[in-house]
């Protein structure tokens, strides 16, 4: 088995005849946090839904080059995407739970939809042990017919992810997690982060390289489409090997 | 933001300047005021010491201020980083100038055994030696740093050269020894000066290339 979580090898992924990811190659090693970040508009969440294939549901999205999974490749021919989905997690950027289903029903509903529970036990378990690895059990178990709306931004996050954990998946990717919660909910969004990666490859998008620097083990700058530069997170935030990301990290790049 | 932060590191950088001129006054006036055996002078050198210890502390606690509010990252962080050791390399410099002004009183009243010609050289080279390291960290220009391992040998062998003069006008007359072991000192103190602007070289270095280097 491959020690990598996600292999890219050659990505190129086109919006009609827009060329926006261009020939990437990367390494996403298992068990730790992989940040991508980069200027607006670079290509990071396109690159994030073409790691499970999120993209297929764009018509007019056209994706090359390979994307593998635990050594699988993702977009051969006999591969489910409903499967590769379940393996690879998503979270965005708007805390968006089904508003009108309760904190409980909010986790239930793709279990039961995917058939992953077989009695009512077996899904009461995984729910309590889904909020509670995503770190809001305490905060919602007395409360869990309460609909989310009542929830802080930070805390709907949390259960966003709790409804991701929930179905075992192997990768979580992240889109900008916390650009729309506040630095409380954020810090504790980020705290998750630090300990899933003790069972899961979390991918983590984001703006804010402050953030990719608390959090990541790994980081990768992307500008105009293409990789810049990938590296240990310490190496890349103090002495970054290219002159763009240097820009990009001292703010110079406009 | 960013202007804010710029604004704030060109300021704290133009403070390590300062400092670099108060630390290099210190030594090139105290090798100055052994020549003539100043005491006068000397005091004034000594009396500089409190200046340069709050320079330090300032320059620290503003340094520090600004990595807490701005969390600087890549080139940025490396500048601060280069500016918090270069105040402590400056510091030693600037009280070795203290150490060697605090000889001048001692040696006043005996004289000098030789005209001093090496000590003086050494402290110019050192003096040059530290101002390129200023001017590599004002303009970013590392060429200024490629020969400091070179100029840092040729002070070793001064310093060497002046230690088995001294033994011989030791050997000679007994009388010299007071002098020759401060002269010992002193060139000791002038090479660890030294060292201390290589060791600035190598954070400038570092500062402005991201990759390390190490000079002996
Ligand atoms: N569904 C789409 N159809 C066509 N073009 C798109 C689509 N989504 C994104 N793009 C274009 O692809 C490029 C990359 O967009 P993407 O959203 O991946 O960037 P990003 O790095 O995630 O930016 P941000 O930081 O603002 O979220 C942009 O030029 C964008 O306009
Ligand atoms: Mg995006």
């Amino acid at each position: 088995m491959s020690k990598y979580a996600i292999e890219v090898e050659n990505l190129n992924i086109y919006y009609g005849n827009n060329h926006v990811i261009k020939g990437i190659n990367l390494k996403i090693p298992q068990k730790t946090v992989f940040a991508i970040m980069g200027p607006s508009g670079c290509g990071k969440s396109t690159m994030l839904r073409s790691f499970n294939r999120l993209l297929d549901l764009n018509k007019n999205a056209r994706v090359t080059g390979s994307v593998r999974l635990f050594g699988r490749d993702i977009y051969a021919g006999d591969i489910d995407s409903v499967e590769v989905r379940r393996e690879v997690g998503m979270v965005f950027q708007y805390p968006n739970p089904f508003p009108h289903l309760s904190i409980y029903d909010n986790i239930a509903l793709g279990l039961k939809m995917n058939k992953l529970v077989k009695s009512a036990e077996e899904l009461e378990g995984r729910i309590e042990w889904a909020l509670k690895k995503a770190g809001l059990w305490e905060e919602v178990k007395h409360r869990l017919n309460d609909y989310p709306s009542g929830l802080s931004g930070g805390q709907r996050q949390r259960l966003v992810i709790a409804r991701v954990i929930a179905m075992k998946p192997k990768v979580i990717m992240m889109d900008e997690p916390t650009a729309n919660i506040d630095p409380v909910g954020s810090k504790k969004v980020e705290d998750l982060i630090f300990e899933l990666k003790k069972d899961y490859t979390i991918v983590l998008v984001t703006h804010n390289p402050a953030q990719a620097a608390r959090v990541s083990d790994y980081v990768a700058f992307i500008y105009l489409g293409e990789l810049v530069e990938t590296g240990e997170t310490g190496k890349i935030f103090t002495a970054p090997g290219s002159k763009l990301t240097e820009k990009y990290l001292t703010g110079k790049l406009v | 933001m960013k202007e804010r932060f710029e604004k704030d590191l060109n300021k704290l950088k133009s403070e390590v300047e300062r400092m670099a001129e108060l630390a290099l006054s210190m030594l090139v006036d105290s090798v100055e005021s052994l020549k003539t055996l100043d005491v006068k002078m000397a005091e004034n050198v000594i009396s500089r010491k409190d200046s340069l210890a709050d320079m330090d502390e300032s320059i620290e606690e503003e340094a520090l201020r600004m990595v807490a509010i701005y969390q600087p990252m890549a080139k940025d962080l490396r500048t601060i980083a280069a500016v918090l050791k270069m105040i402590t390399y400056l510091y030693r410099i600037g009280r070795y100038g203290k150490d060697i002004a605090g000889m001048v009183k001692s040696l006043e009243g005996k004289g000098h055994i030789a005209k001093l010609v090496e000590i003086p050289y050494m402290a110019n080279s050192v003096a040059d030696m530290v101002r390129d390291a200023i001017t590599a960290f004002k303009t970013e220009n590392i060429s200024l740093l490629n020969d400091f391992e070179e100029r840092d040998d040729k002070l070793d062998s001064i310093r060497y050269s002046i230690f088995r003069e001294c033994i011989t006008y030791m050997m000679e007359d007994p009388r010299n020894i007071t002098q020759c072991s401060y002269y010992i000192m002193i060139a000791k103190y002038l090479e660890r000066c030294g060292d201390n602007a290589c060791k600035m070289a190598e954070k400038i270095h570092f500062m402005v290339t991201g990759e390390r280097i190490e000079i002996k």
